[in-house]
């Protein structure tokens, strides 16, 4: 265990040693204060405008408007940032040999593994409470639903757990973090849009492909309705992805 | 103790290495001599745990490396050609990041005595070294920084692949000090690999050579220099016949006549007692041998002269 923590402490502190890391940061805390900010000012203008109709007060709401909308923009900004976080995570240490420190190390491939995904689960972690100032300015502005909120979290860190998962996988893959960069984008990009599909494809096909899609589960847990199936959906896929890499990283032992 | 039997590497259908046998004894420091793609990378990988072998076995202090990894893991301490560093750490983070990952329980004290073991809690400028990002040290630091995490575990058998490689020649004396120095006060079962024979005569008591995946020879330095080299033999009377009767002798391969009536005959084998028997009927006078240098040795064994 606390091989792991070893790991995953240093991949945390690496991701603040790196330009990527920081720009990163910096990215995502721009990029989600400015959807922030013009949710906001849709819905300020929104709420003047039924201001005067009564019958239509009540469709306006922070959930609705403000929240979905918000988390929504969120996980989008966090599909085209992962992988640029994940990127470094075998990629670098194969290029530059490091990763003969961790073989040679009285650990197992699993540890190796669980460590730097723990670790890039950690500065995500970090990235996403930084919008916890914003989700809080909600509580001054008017009474949010706090369990729709708290929902949205852990749809967004389960999302961005996937995310992240996929792109470790593709960083086992090779040694170019570029190469890594681009596979995992157009997977997740796949995944994501998956649900898309169920339009040319026949209604059993269709079906399958919604509950296979990120969205399509990702848009439940969005509206604060918090199923078991989509936690266990993220988890699996998590899960998934993690073993195929512990699986790829015990491989390098046999190349 | 280091026991390999048989150890052979494919990849794919490319043969790493071959039937490889040798054995390094306790407190023993073995040079694994051999060209480029001669396996030497590959054997120490294997005996480090990084890498499956196809066939054969490794054994470390009587554990085989693919039976108990972990367990011999927290024996080893493995230098890679190219130290695994993540350059954009502090050397003591590095180093005690290390020591976390093989289980050591007093981080801090092992991570002191590893740093101190190599010199690295000198300054270097305003400050130790120990400070220091590893990317901002010379690459003989770096170097040092390297074996610092070989060693922080206390491991009994050190594997280094090439520690001297890409360094210039101070740092190459530097880290060569330093190994003899792990050599000789921790009595460590130690194998290093390297291109730099002055290395292998200055730390090693024995080599194990390798060439295109097999094991070519398997001697102290001493011994193997006796085997070969050149004898110089002045006659009283040069003529053909005598140098018949000296290029007959058993372990002569060549032999060359100079006008002062000396002979030099290039010998594969102690064979000096019977060269002076055959060159008494013809007037001995000089018999001297001229040990080969460890190139020559190794060129000769690795076919890199014929």
């Amino acid at each position: 265990m606390s091989a792991i923590c070893a790991i995953a402490w240093r991949e945390t502190r690496g991701y603040f040693a790196t330009p990527v890391g920081w720009l990163c940061l910096g990215s995502f805390v721009a990029l989600t204060g400015l959807f922030f900010a013009m949710s906001t000012s849709e819905f300020a203008a929104m709420a003047v405008q039924v201001a005067s109709n009564p019958f239509a007060t009540n469709q306006v709401n922070l959930t609705e408007w403000l929240i979905h909308p918000f988390f929504g923009n969120t996980a989008v900004i966090l599909l085209m940032l992962c992988p640029a976080l994940t990127m470094r995570l075998f990629a670098e240490d194969r290029r530059n040999g490091a990763i003969e420190l961790l073989l040679a190390s009285p650990i197992s491939s699993g540890q190796i593994v669980l460590g730097k995904y723990l670790g890039a689960l950690g500065f995500v972690f970090a990235m996403l409470c930084t919008t916890l100032p914003l989700t809080g300015m909600l509580y001054w502005l008017g009474n949010p639903d706090t369990g729709v909120l708290l929902s949205c979290y852990l749809a967004t860190f389960l999302l961005a757990g996937s995310f992240m998962a996929v792109g470790m996988l593709a960083s086992a893959f090779t040694t170019s973090q570029v190469v890594a960069l681009v596979a995992s984008f157009g997977l997740l990009l796949a995944l994501w849009v998956l649900s898309w599909a169920n339009v040319i494809a026949g209604p059993g096909l269709g079906d399958f492909l919604s509950a296979v899609s990120m969205l399509s589960h990702v848009n439940q847990l969005n509206k604060g309705l918090l199923h078991l199936s989509d936690v266990v959906y993220f988890l699996s896929f998590m899960g998934l992805f993690v073993f195929a890499t512990t699986q790829r990283v015990e491989a390098y032992r046999w190349r | 103790m280091i026991s390999v039997t048989g150890l052979g590497k494919r990849y794919g259908v490319i043969r790493a290495i071959e039937d490889v046998n040798f054995t390094v004894n306790r407190g023993e420091v073995v040079g694994l001599l051999g060209p480029n793609g001669a396996g030497k990378t590959t054997t120490m990988r294997i005996l480090a745990g990084c890498l499956g072998a196809t066939a054969g076995k490794a054994q470390v202090e009587g554990l085989d490396v693919t039976a108990h990894p972990k367990e011999v893991k927290r024996r080893i301490g493995y230098l890679p050609e190219s130290p695994p560093l993540y350059k954009s750490m502090i050397v003591w983070d590095y180093v005690a990041f290390a020591a976390a990952i093989k289980g050591v329980k007093d981080i801090h004290g092992a991570t002191e005595r590893a740093l101190s073991q190599v010199g690295l809690l000198e300054d270097v400028g305003d400050r130790p070294a120990a400070e220091r990002i590893i990317g901002n040290l010379s690459k003989g630091f770096q170097q040092r920084v390297g074996l610092a995490q070989a060693l922080v575990h206390d491991p009994d058998v050190l594997v280094l692949d090439e520690p001297t490689s890409g360094l210039d020649p101070a740092q190459r004396k530097e880290i060569r000090v330093l190994l003899q120095r792990l050599a000789h006060e921790s009595r460590r079962t130690i194998i290093l690999s390297t291109h730099v024979l002055a290395d292998v005569e200055d730390i090693c008591s024995r080599v194990v050579v390798l060439d295109k995946g097999t094991v070519v020879a398997e001697d102290s330095i001493t011994s193997l220099r006796r085997q070969g080299g050149r004898v110089r033999l002045v006659v009283a009377q040069p003529s053909s016949a005598a140098a018949e009767a000296l290029r007959a002798v058993a372990g002569v391969r060549a032999l060359e006549r100079h006008e002062d009536g000396a002979y030099t005959l290039t010998v594969s084998q102690e064979c000096r007692a019977d060269l002076a028997a055959a060159a008494v009927p013809f007037g001995l006078l000089e018999l001297g041998h001229q040990a080969e240098s460890l190139e020559e040795i190794f060129l000769k064994m690795t076919g890199g002269e014929e």
